[in-house]
C-alpha cells in the first residue's frame, strides 16, 4: 500500500514539472499560431522592417523595435554608472551602518510597483521635460528612459553586491594584509574577478527593461514614427501590444502584436541562454 | 648579548563575542631575530599576530586594549595611534599566512601588486624590485622565465615563497609568519626553513609554529602561550 | 599620482551615484505622499457608502477603491491558489527527483518563463481566452480565472525556484537522518525536509503575492477594466488596484479623480511595503522559530 502511495506521489510531481515547464513552450506556439495568418501575408522578416502603415498595407513593426531599441539602451546608461557606484558603496565605500541601510532600501526599492513609477512620472517629470526642453509634450524616449533607468538601477545593484560577495575571502585577506586601502580592495582586486558576474547582471537588467509594458507606454508617448532623437515619442513592441489589443479579432493589425510577442518572447530566450552560458563558462574558468 | 627591543607588547587583552581570547599579555620581542610563538590551538596566537598589523579590525564583534608598540623607522610608535595609517602600517609590518593566498593574477603582478598600491608607476624600477623580492625568497630561479603564468599554478610550496616574496616587496622591518609551513611537504618546509634563517639579519621575524622541531630548529627565542596568556 | 587621483575619483562617484538614487527614491515616494495624503481617509475606499455595508457586501460601492481593492483581493487569492501546489510540487520534483539532464533542461525553460516580459504573458492569457472562445463556449472571455490562470504562469518560477532552493539548501547530515532510520524517499520530504524550507518556501509565497498584486501588464489584457463594481463570478470582469492607477492617470475627468489615483498609489505602495516586510520577517523570524522548537 505504501509503495503505491509513493508511486502516485512520485508521478504527480513529474507531472506537475511537466506541466509547468510546458508552458513555456506553449506561449510561442500560441503566438505564432495566432499571427501566422499575417506573417504569412506579409512575411515574418518583411514584418520586421517595415514601418507601421496600416492605411497603405503595411504592418511592420520595425518603428516598434527601434523604440525598444532606444529606450531599453537609453536606461541601461542611465543605470550602470548608478548601480556601479551604489554597489562600490554597499560593497566598501561606506561605513557599515551606511552600507548596510543603503542595501535595505535598495531591496525595499524593488518592491515598488512599475506603474507607480509611470504615474509619478506622468505628473512630476513630463512637465519638467517640457520645460527644461521645450520641445514637444514631455513624453519621449528620454523621459521613459530615465524612469525606466531609476526602475532597473536596484535589480542591477543587488546583482553587482552578489558578485562582490562571493569573491573568495583569501583574495580580500591578502590585499588587507599588503596594506590596501579600501578603495583600492576594491578597484583592484574586487572589480577584476567579478566582471562576469557583472556583465549577467547587466544582460539580465537589459532583459527586464526590454520587457517592461507600463513605463514605455505611459511616457513614451506612443507615436508609430521611428523616433528621430530622444526629445521625439517613440512606441515600444510592449506598449504596442497593449495599445492594439482592442483591434478588430480578425484584422491584420490585430495580428501584429503576435509578431511583437514573437520578437519579444525570442529575445527573452537569447538573454537567458547567454546569461546561462556565461555563468557556465565562468564556473569553469574557476 | 642582548639586542635591542623591536616590539612591545603591553597589558594586551583581547576578546571576540564577548569571549575572552587574550589575557594580560605582556611580551617584548628582539630586533634581527626569529621569535617562535607556540602552545595549544585555539590559545590567541595567531589573533596575537593580528593585534600587531591590526588585521582584525576588519572583523565585527572583535575589542582590543592595551599597548603595542614597535620602533618603525628608527622610532617606536604606537600602533594604534589616531596618527598611525593602518594602510602605512601594514607596509612596514608584514604578513604571510597559513595557506597561501595568492591574488588571481600573474607571477608578476603578484609580487608587483604592493608596489601598485604604494603608488608606484616606474616599470623599470618595479620590475627590479620583483626580481630583488623573488631572489630574497629564493623563487627567482623557479620563476624567472615564467613570470606571467597565472601564480595559481605554482605548487603549494612555491605559492608559499610567492607570497613571502610579495611581503618583502616593500622591504618591510617585522615579518609576521602564521604556521607557514603547515600546509607543505618536507622538502619545501626546509627550503623556507632556510629562507628565514637568511632573511633574519634583515627583518624582526615573529613565527606561530606547531612544530616544536622545527621551532628548534631555527628561532632564537620561544614564547609559550597557554591560557590565553604567555607563560615563558 | 595618476592613480591616486583615479581612487579619490571613484569614492566621489561612489558617493555621487548613492545621492542620485537617495534623491530619486525621495523625489518619487515624497512626491507621492506630498500630493495624495489629502485624499488618505475612509471615503477613499468605500465612497459615500458606509464601510461596514460596503464590506457586508449590502450596498454597492461607487467612487471608491473598494471594488478595485476587492478585485486585487481575490485575483492575488486565485493565482497563488493555482500557483502554490503545482510550483511547490515542481520544486520538489527539481529538488528530489530529477536526474541532472532533466534538471538542467527543466532548469532552463523555467529561466526563460521567469525572464518573460508580463505583456507576453498577458498576450498568452488573452489567445488562450480568445480559443476558449472560439472552440469552446462563447460565454468565455477575458475574466478574473483567466486573469488568475495567466498571473499564475507569471509568479510559478518564484515558487518553484524558493522550494528547490530551500530543499536543496537542508544540509547533508539531516537529509540522510530519517532515511537511516528507515523512513520512505516520501516520509522524509514531507516529514523532514519540507517543514525545514518552510521559511525559504513561505517568503517566496510572499513575494509571489506582492508580484500578483502590483501587476498591471497581464491583467491589462486578460480582464481587468475601468468599472466593473465587485468580482460577480470567475467568468466576469473585474476591478483591480494597478490597473486603476494607470486608468486614471490617463483618463481622470477632474481633480477629484486625480486625487483618488494618488490615493490609490499610496494603498498599493503600502500593500507592497507591507508583502515585502513580512516575506523579510518571515525569513528571519521562521527559521528562529523552527530551529529553536522544544
Amino acid at each position: 500500500m505504501k509503495k503505491y502511495g509513493e508511486l502516485v506521489a512520485e508521478r504527480s510531481f513529474l507531472l506537475s514539472a511537466l506541466a509547468s515547464s510546458s508552458i513555456t513552450v506553449a506561449i510561442l506556439a500560441f503566438m505564432v499560431f495566432m499571427g501566422l495568418p499575417l506573417m504569412k501575408q506579409a512575411g515574418f522578416y518583411q514584418l520586421l522592417v517595415k514601418p507601421w502603415a496600416p492605411y497603405q498595407g503595411t504592418f511592420g513593426i520595425y518603428p516598434m523595435i527601434v523604440g525598444t531599441g532606444c529606450i531599453s539602451l537609453l536606461s541601461l546608461v542611465v543605470a550602470f554608472p548608478l548601480s556601479l557606484g551604489c554597489s562600490f558603496l554597499i560593497a566598501t565605500i561606506a561605513p557599515k551602518p551606511v552600507s548596510k541601510g543603503l542595501r535595505r532600501l535598495i531591496e525595499l526599492m524593488t518592491g515598488i510597483p512599475t506603474v507607480i513609477y509611470g504615474f509619478v512620472g506622468i505628473f512630476l517629470l513630463v512637465p519638467y521635460i517640457r520645460e527644461l526642453f521645450r520641445s514637444g509634450s514631455g513624453l519621449c524616449v528620454l523621459t521613459a528612459a530615465l524612469v525606466l533607468g531609476i526602475m532597473i538601477t536596484p535589480t542591477m545593484t543587488l546583482f553587482f553586491c552578489d558578485s562582490f560577495d562571493r569573491i573568495p575571502r583569501s583574495y580580500l585577506t591578502a590585499a588587507e594584509a599588503l596594506g590596501a586601502s579600501r578603495t583600492q580592495k576594491l578597484l583592484y582586486v574586487i572589480l577584476p574577478c567579478a566582471k562576469m558576474g557583472m556583465l549577467n547582471g547587466v544582460i539580465l537588467a537589459l532583459g527586464r527593461a526590454v520587457g517592461d509594458t507600463l513605463v514605455a507606454l505611459m511616457l513614451a508617448g506612443n507615436s508609430v514614427r521611428v523616433p528621430g532623437s530622444v526629445l521625439e515619442p517613440a512606441r515600444t513592441l510592449t506598449a504596442h501590444i497593449a495599445l492594439v489589443i482592442a483591434a478588430d479579432y480578425e484584422s491584420p493589425e490585430f495580428r501584429s502584436i503576435f509578431a511583437c510577442g514573437i520578437v519579444l518572447y525570442l529575445f527573452t530566450m537569447m538573454v537567458t541562454f547567454l546569461v546561462r552560458y556565461l555563468s557556465f563558462a565562468e564556473g569553469r574558468r574557476d | 648579548m642582548t639586542e635591542a627591543i623591536k616590539i612591545k607588547v603591553a597589558d594586551l587583552s583581547f576578546s571576540y563575542r564577548d569571549r575572552p581570547i587574550l589575557k594580560n599579555v605582556n611580551v617584548d620581542f628582539a630586533e634581527n631575530s626569529i621569535t617562535a610563538l607556540t602552545g595549544p590551538s585555539g590559545v590567541g596566537k595567531s589573533t596575537f599576530l593580528m593585534t600587531l598589523n591590526r588585521l582584525w579590525e576588519n572583523l565585527p564583534d572583535a575589542d582590543m586594549t592595551g599597548t603595542v608598540e614597535i620602533r618603525l623607522q628608527g622610532r617606536f610608535r604606537n600602533v594604534y595611534a589616531p596618527s598611525m595609517s593602518v594602510t602605512e602600517l601594514r607596509k612596514m609590518v608584514a604578513m604571510v599566512f597559513q595557506a597561501p593566498n595568492p591574488l588571481p593574477m600573474s607571477i608578476r603582478k603578484n609580487i608587483a601588486f604592493p608596489l601598485k598600491l604604494a603608488g608606484e608607476g616606474n616599470r623599470e624600477f618595479m620590475a627590479h624590485k620583483v626580481e630583488h623580492a623573488l631572489r630574497m625568497a629564493n623563487l627567482w630561479d623557479e620563476v624567472k622565465d615564467r613570470l606571467n603564468d597565472d601564480a595559481r599554478t605554482l605548487s603549494g610550496g612555491q605559492q608559499q615563497r610567492l607570497c613571502i616574496a610579495r611581503a618583502l616587496v616593500l622591504e618591510p622591518e617585522v615579518l609576521l609568519l602564521d604556521e607557514p609551513t603547515s600546509s607543505l611537504d618536507q622538502t619545501s618546509i626546509a627550503v623556507i626553513e632556510e629562507l628565514l634563517l637568511g632573511l633574519k639579519d634583515r627583518l624582526t621575524i615573529l613565527l606561530v609554529s606547531h612544530y616544536l622541531e622545527q621551532v628548534s630548529r631555527i628561532s632564537d627565542t620561544i614564547v609559550r602561550f597557554d591560557d590565553n596568556t604567555i607563560i615563558s | 599620482m595618476k592613480t591616486r587621483i583615479f581612487e579619490k575619483f571613484t569614492v566621489v562617484f561612489a558617493w555621487l551615484a548613492g545621492l542620485v538614487l537617495l534623491a530619486g527614491v525621495c523625489l518619487l515616494l515624497g512626491y507621492l505622499f506630498f500630493k495624495g495624503h489629502a485624499s488618505l481617509n475612509l471615503s477613499l475606499i468605500f465612497g459615500d457608502t458606509p464601510p461596514l455595508r460596503a464590506l457586508l457586501l449590502k450596498q454597492r460601492v461607487f467612487e471608491g477603491l473598494f471594488p478595485a481593492v476587492a478585485g486585487t483581493f481575490v485575483l492575488v487569492v486565485l493565482s497563488i491558489a493555482w500557483a502554490i501546489p503545482f510550483g511547490i510540487a515542481t520544486g520538489i520534483y527539481l529538488a528530489e527527483y530529477a536526474g541532472p539532464r532533466v534538471k538542467r533542461a527543466l532548469d532552463a525553460l523555467f529561466d526563460v518563463l521567469s525572464g518573460m516580459p508580463s505583456i507576453v504573458i498577458g498576450l498568452f492569457g488573452f489567445s488562450f481566452a480568445v480559443f476558449l472562445h472560439k472552440h469552446y463556449s462563447d460565454r468565455i472571455g477575458p475574466c478574473l480565472l483567466i486573469s488568475s490562470i495567466a498571473l499564475s504562469f507569471l509568479v510559478l518560477p518564484y515558487i518553484i525556484r524558493t522550494t528547490q532552493a530551500a530543499l536543496e539548501g537542508v544540509p547533508l547530515n539531516i537529509r540522510l537522518t530519517a532515511l537511516a532510520l528507515g523512513a520512505t524517499r516520501l516520509q522524509n520530504i514531507f516529514l523532514v525536509l519540507i517543514p525545514r524550507s518552510v521559511s525559504g518556501i513561505m517568503s517566496g509565497i510572499i513575494l509571489a503575492i506582492g508580484r500578483c498584486a502590483e501587476d498591471t501588464a497581464v491583467i491589462m489584457l486578460t480582464g481587468a477594466v475601468a468599472s466593473a463594481g465587485l468580482p460577480r463570478s470567475l467568468f466576469s470582469q473585474y476591478e483591480a488596484l494597478p490597473f486603476f492607477i494607470y486608468y486614471i492617470s490617463s483618463q481622470y475627468a477632474d481633480s477629484e479623480e486625480l486625487m483618488q489615483g494618488y490615493g490609490a498609489s499610496i494603498v498599493l505602495l503600502f500593500l507592497c511595503a507591507l508583502l515585502f516586510v513580512t516575506a523579510y520577517g518571515i525569513r528571519k523570524g521562521l527559521s528562529h522559530f523552527v530551529f529553536y522548537r522544544p
